[in-house]
């Protein structure tokens, strides 16, 4: 792959200036989801197919379940109230009651930490700006997305999830996390100026 | 440089998915299908017909990912997928008309689209939208491959059945079909003055 430029000059058609406002245009153009339903016709097929694995009611970890959803009516009890209209959060699954000490800490626990501060720090971040690119709006929605599902898979008590299942979506969860903090945070910055 | 190779997945998600993991399989799904789904409504222009591409695209990756060993980025691997059944689908779209590949430009007029220019204008991408979509399908889809996905002509002939000469052929007459709008708006430059370099 990569541009072959000897054809370019082959084909002669456009000056260089020209070539390259092409090229930014067509890359600007912005991505769009397809609407919820593929996904739900995308499994039904695949199911029908035998392609993916029956689901299994999760041991051991119930623990876990019951923690995300305290963590989540904590969660709510907390921002509700006064809070200014914010965009929509990213999941709210982070259990609050865990060590302060890192060393004592799991590295399912300091994920999870990890995740807890990206929230906190997105949170602090100021409103969304009224008027964004298109682009950015796709690409935060896109991640936003991209959390809730995970988030999804996480707080599912139906299905069985070892513990490196679930240090692998949380290591997921925090690096999609990473990249809307810092998106966010550019575009705060833009804001500023 | 094409949107997927900025998607990222964690290689212990794939591997549960070449296990048949539906949740790694709906993480794999959110990341790409954006990208997927604007590639194949790009060659297709039918929303319906985009969506059907976007299922068997996917359920190809379901299929295939045990094999997936690595070699090129997920991204790459999936777009290859995706390109190749939306190609299936203009290929056969054209078989059933009984036409082929290369008459694609008959019903079309050269030199349709209209001067905009594209630098500042929030207008500007739905005008380069649209000028792509009055492209014929067999264009569209060489200069998406070449401009945005990065492909050699050598690649597009391959993946179209067809020469290279095919391939630059259509990017020839796809630029000078879109050449009128992309009068570029910096002062110092002529749209028309093409002594300085050209492509």
């Amino acid at each position: 792959m990569g541009s072959d430029n000897k054809d370019n000059e082959m084909i002669s058609a456009l000056t260089a200036d020209e070539f390259a406002a092409l090229r930014q245009g067509l890359q600007g153009l912005s991505d769009t989801m397809p609407p919820r339903a593929v996904w739900h016709r995308i499994r039904a097929q695949a199911e029908a197919e035998g392609l993916l694995q029956k689901s299994v009611m999760r041991k051991g970890s119930t623990w876990f379940a019951g923690a995300g959803i305290a963590a989540a009516a904590l969660l709510a009890f907390v921002i509700i109230p006064g809070s200014p209209p914010q965009q929509a959060e990213p999941g709210i699954t982070v259990p609050q009651n865990l060590p302060t000490n890192t060393a004592q800490l799991s590295t399912l626990q300091t994920l999870m930490v990890q995740s807890r501060q990206l929230e906190r720090n997105l949170r602090s971040l100021p409103d969304e700006p009224r008027v964004m690119r298109a682009g950015t709006v796709a690409t935060i929605s896109d991640l936003e997305d991209r959390i809730a599902a995970i988030d999804y898979q996480l707080d599912d008590p139906e299905v069985l999830m070892t513990p490196e299942d679930e240090e692998l979506f949380w290591r997921e969860r925090v690096r999609l996390m990473n990249s809307l903090l810092q998106l966010r945070y550019a575009q705060a910055q833009r804001a500023a100026y | 440089m094409s949107k997927f190779a900025d998607i990222e997945i964690d290689p212990g998600i794939v591997r549960r998915a070449a296990n048949g993991d539906v949740r790694a399989h709906e993480i794999i799904y959110r990341a790409f299908a954006a990208p997927v789904y604007s590639i194949c409504l790009r060659f297709t222009k039918v929303p319906a017909h985009a969506e059907d591409l976007v299922q068997e695209t996917f359920i190809e990756v379901m299929r295939s990912i045990a094999r997936f060993r690595g070699e090129a980025a997920l991204g790459s691997w999936i777009r290859r997928i995706a390109v190749t059944k939306a190609l299936m689908f203009l290929r056969s779209a054209w078989t059933k008309r009984g036409q082929s590949l290369s008459d694609d430009w008959q019903d079309t007029t050269e030199g349709q689209a209209t001067s905009h220019g594209i630098s500042n204008h929030p207008d500007d991408a739905m005008d380069l939208d649209a000028a792509l979509a009055n492209l014929p399908d067999v264009a569209r889809a060489v200069v998406w491959l070449h401009d945005v996905e990065g492909f050699t002509h050598k690649e597009i002939a391959g993946l179209m059945g067809k020469t290279e000469s095919f391939s630059k052929s259509q990017l020839s007459r796809a630029y000078r079909r879109l050449r009128p709008m992309l009068a570029v708006t910096d002062n110092n430059t002529q749209p028309d003055a093409a002594t300085a370099g050209t492509y």
